[in-house]
């Protein structure tokens, strides 16, 4: 009995070495263990606390791919709302949208790499080019709002009309009072605009929004333009002297979506054809 | 062992498992190499520390890793296995050298080559271990023997550039 004592005292440090292998292996052969389950695991709260309070620094390196995943989703979901929107109409109820007409719309997300707010002709110029499907004539729209339209096209880069541009006009329409007018920007403040040909005897409010009208073949209808930030008439004038203020914020665009009418074409084609019988 | 050597010892265990949470854990270079520099927690425990102490300590600080990896067991396997052969390299190494009274494991110390040499075998062994058990299989054995040999010298060299940059 005495020589096993000694045995175990001379080799305690091998048996504990045995011991914690076991034990380790044990932990690893056993997943399920409770020990593993509930306490030795990144949900343990100190654990968890700690590698949040770690995040918190990566996630401030990382807000370059996190801002990139979350235009890619708003891209996917404005397509699906436009969609949805587009196949059921608002009050009638009997009539049933084309489905190809109601998808209409595709969405792009590109990067705006160059941008002027000052000029009173402005364009900025957007990381994609007809390699990925932009043609001149696309609407762009930011998460927030109405950006421009695309006006020229290379390989790899586009340039962009910002609706900031003298003669850039856009069907509007205002959204508590239903009339459709059109906005423009008068060349002085890069986040205010006017809105034009709305009557007298519309009432407008202030901060009424504005928003793309179904009369354009550009944007999907229903996208914010701005809100309406002074109304003000001239007696002489048959129509209110509205101004807005822009929904996109034109100094820190970063992405935008080009928004693709697929079938825009078809539609200016047919349209086409009636010039001829007009004149 | 000094009181001094003590709070060492403590700077330590915090600045190495630290850096392996927050930072090594998510450097895996080309996804070949990793680096678990926490192994130097033990390789650069004070020589003379009783091997009872050692082989607790490394079951400790495997389990801390093991906790931030989900994978219990695997770090402490190998981390108590590196503590249990430390001991004879120690030794091999001071016969060879010829004999010191007290051998302090430090680059300053033992000299870049032999403190090297120390580093490079010990990590090998502990990389060798934990990354075939997480392979959980000979199947992949050709892979997991490119890992095993780029995360050695990765973490050797990691282990060495911060011994340079903290002197005391």
């Amino acid at each position: 009995m005495f020589e096993l004592f000694q045995f175990i005292a001379r080799s305690r440090n091998f048996i504990l070495f045995i011991l914690l292998e076991v034990l380790s292996f044990y932990f690893i052969i056993n997943t399920n263990n409770y020990w593993s389950v509930e306490f030795f695991n990144t949900s343990n709260y100190y654990a968890a606390k700690f590698l949040e309070w770690s995040n918190k620094a990566k996630e401030y390196a990382r807000l370059r791919e996190v801002n990139a995943a979350l235009a890619e989703e708003n891209r996917r979901l404005n397509r699906q709302l436009v969609q949805f929107q587009q196949s059921n109409p608002k009050g009638q109820t009997s009539y049933k949208t084309d489905s190809i007409f109601a998808s209409r719309f595709q969405f792009t997300v590109a990067r705006v790499i160059n941008n002027t707010t000052q000029h009173p002709d402005n364009y900025m110029t957007l990381d994609k080019g007809r390699a990925d499907g932009i043609r001149p004539g696309m609407g762009v729209i930011s998460p927030t709002g109405v950006v421009g339209k695309v006006k020229l096209c290379s390989e790899h880069f586009s340039v962009v009309t910002s609706i900031l541009h003298s003669e850039f006009m856009i069907s509007a329409r205002l959204t508590r009072a239903n009339e459709i007018g059109t906005a423009r920007w008068d060349g002085v403040d890069p986040r205010r605009m006017k809105m034009l040909y709305i009557s007298r005897n519309t009432k407008v409010a202030r901060g009424d929004s504005v928003v793309t009208s179904e009369y354009n073949s550009t944007f999907p209808p229903g996208i914010l333009v701005g809100r309406v930030l002074r109304v003000s008439e001239s007696p002489d004038q048959t129509f209110h002297d509205i101004r807005l203020l822009l929904a996109t914020n034109f100094s820190n665009v970063s992405f935008v979506y080009v928004v693709e009418n697929k079938l825009q074409e078809e539609q200016d084609q047919l349209e086409k054809q009636i010039e001829p019988i007009k004149k | 062992m000094t009181i001094r050597e003590i709070i060492n010892t403590i700077f330590l265990f915090l600045l190495y498992l630290t850096l392996q949470i927050l930072i090594f854990r998510n450097l895996v270079l080309f996804d070949l190499a990793f680096c678990f520099v926490y192994v130097a927690c033990i390789l650069l425990l004070p020589a003379e520390l009783s091997m009872t102490l050692t082989l607790l300590l490394a079951f400790g600080v495997g389990v801390v890793v093991d906790m931030f990896y989900n994978t219990l067991g695997m770090h402490a396997a190998a981390s108590v296995l590196l503590a249990y052969l430390r001991p004879y390299l120690i030794r091999f190494q001071a016969a060879q050298r010829g004999f010191e009274s007290r051998i302090v494991l430090s680059i300053h110390e033992m000299g870049l080559r032999s403190f090297f040499y120390y580093i490079l075998v010990l990590t090998f062994v502990h990389h060798f271990v934990l990354l075939f058990i997480e392979a959980n299989s000979l199947m992949l054995l050709l892979p997991t023997l490119v890992k095993v040999f780029f995360s050695t010298l990765f973490t050797t060299l990691s282990i060495i550039l911060i011994q340079y940059f903290t002197k005391n």
